[in-house]
């Protein structure tokens, strides 16, 4: 896990795991660590917990196998920026007409997916305190 | 290999005709006078398409201890509420309405059951004082507190409240938490399966079973799959469905009498 502090008031965490389920929970942990900086509250990181969860398993649903799960936490606060990012088998963006994809833009606001050229694919979750401020 | 592709087509056109029918069925739900009789019919099937849905997001919160039937349960609760509530004038999909409300019950299911796993003393005594502090100040700030101010309430170090929060969610394990293999594309599951299997898990006749079920008339499908699937009792039932309890104990009789005897005849 690396920390980077950012030009203007913003840190950067990365976390490389292996691309497989049995690690999500440290994902979840670290995404309720940093939406506790940010002040969130305990609703909203509940919500952003599952949203996490939520979109690696969409990631997971095709990885490639025996690879590597990148995700990336850009924290400006009041915004947690979450992007996960993996290299997958058909490099198709999630269908948008699915309940994991209500799940993730009820709980996370704002989402999007994007496939790069080489087949990763990126979904990136951003949750904006709301409650404490 | 199957083109995945091509089945995301199908399901998702799947999809969008059933949310199509969805919003027809909103649409003549509101225009409906309150005293209308057939707003319970249209309020069940209403409910019963979304019950994927209801059972999607009590997945998100399974291995925390509790039952998965009493998840989806309160789950379905969350969505009656929502189906009651909903406003077409918001311009919001059902689903995105939905959501939050039927996680809210959940989440508040669970704080309302403390626990049923095995926990260290002491953060069962940490997770005690959070859950009185979470509510005191919930009430005073009229929102869910931020960790700083659980801790500043506790006198104790935010890293501490986070443990005491995680702990309440009771991961069990970790390796009762990873997720079934190949279910990771939850809503492919979903699909396939339907809401149904849930409630007839560990039922011999289940394979032929699924085909009579959905034989069934709406109501009838509903207080069978409340009663097995949503593990409600015959009067929560009856105070859902606004009959008697007497009347929900005879048409459920009569779906079970009717589904065996069609059972027997297929086999």
């Amino acid at each position: 896990m690396s920390l980077t502090k950012g030009a203007v008031g913003e840190d950067f965490v990365e976390v490389r795991l292996p691309a497989d389920g049995a690690y999500l929970s440290v994902l979840r942990t670290a995404t309720a660590g940093l939406a506790a900086r940010l002040d969130f509250t305990i609703d909203e990181i509940e919500d952003l917990r599952i949203a996490v969860d939520e979109a690696c398993a969409m990631l997971l649903a095709q990885v490639v196998a025996d690879t590597e799960l990148h995700c990336r936490f850009t924290l400006a606060a009041p915004t947690l920026t979450v992007e996960v990012t993996a290299p997958t088998r058909y490099g198709k963006v999630p269908a948008r007409d699915t309940f994991a994809w209500t799940v993730l833009t009820a709980l996370a606001g704002e989402v999007t997916a994007t496939v790069d050229s080489d087949q990763h694919l990126t979904i990136t979750l951003r949750k904006t305190a709301e409650g404490a401020a | 290999m199957v083109d995945p592709t091509a089945n995301d087509v199908v399901r998702d056109a799947g999809r969008e005709a059933e949310r199509d029918r969805a919003r027809g069925m909103l649409a003549e739900l509101a225009a409906l006078a309150p005293e209308d009789p057939r707003r319970g019919p249209l309020r069940d099937a209403l409910v019963e398409v979304h019950l994927p849905l209801v059972e999607h997001l009590a997945r998100r919160f399974r291995n925390r201890g509790e039952p998965l039937d009493d998840l989806v349960q309160v789950a379905t609760i969350g969505l009656i509420k929502s189906v009651d509530r909903f406003d077409l004038e918001r311009g919001v999909e059902f689903s995105t309405y939905a959501t939050p409300t039927i996680v809210g019950e959940i989440k508040r299911h669970f704080r309302d059951r403390g626990w049923a796993v095995r926990v260290p003393r002491r953060l069962q005594e940490l997770r005690l004082h959070l859950s009185t502090a979470t509510a005191e100040l919930s009430q005073q700030l009229g929102r869910a507190p931020t960790v700083h101010e659980l801790a500043e309430r506790l006198g104790r170090s935010e890293e501490e409240i986070l443990e005491g929060l995680e702990s309440a969610n009771a991961y069990s394990t970790l390796s009762l938490d990873v997720p079934d293999q190949g279910e990771g594309d939850s809503p492919a599951v979903v699909d396939s399966l339907g809401s149904e299997d849930e409630a007839l898990a560990g039922v011999e006749y289940r394979e032929s079973l699924k085909p009579l079920l959905e034989r069934l008339p709406p109501r009838e499908k509903r207080i069978l799959l409340l009663r097995f699937f949503g593990g409600m009792t015959q009067s929560q039932i009856a105070t859902e469905l606004g009959i008697s309890q007497m009347h929900v104990s005879r048409l459920l009789a009569r779906t079970l009498t009717k589904l065996r005897a069609d059972l027997l005849v297929e086999e």
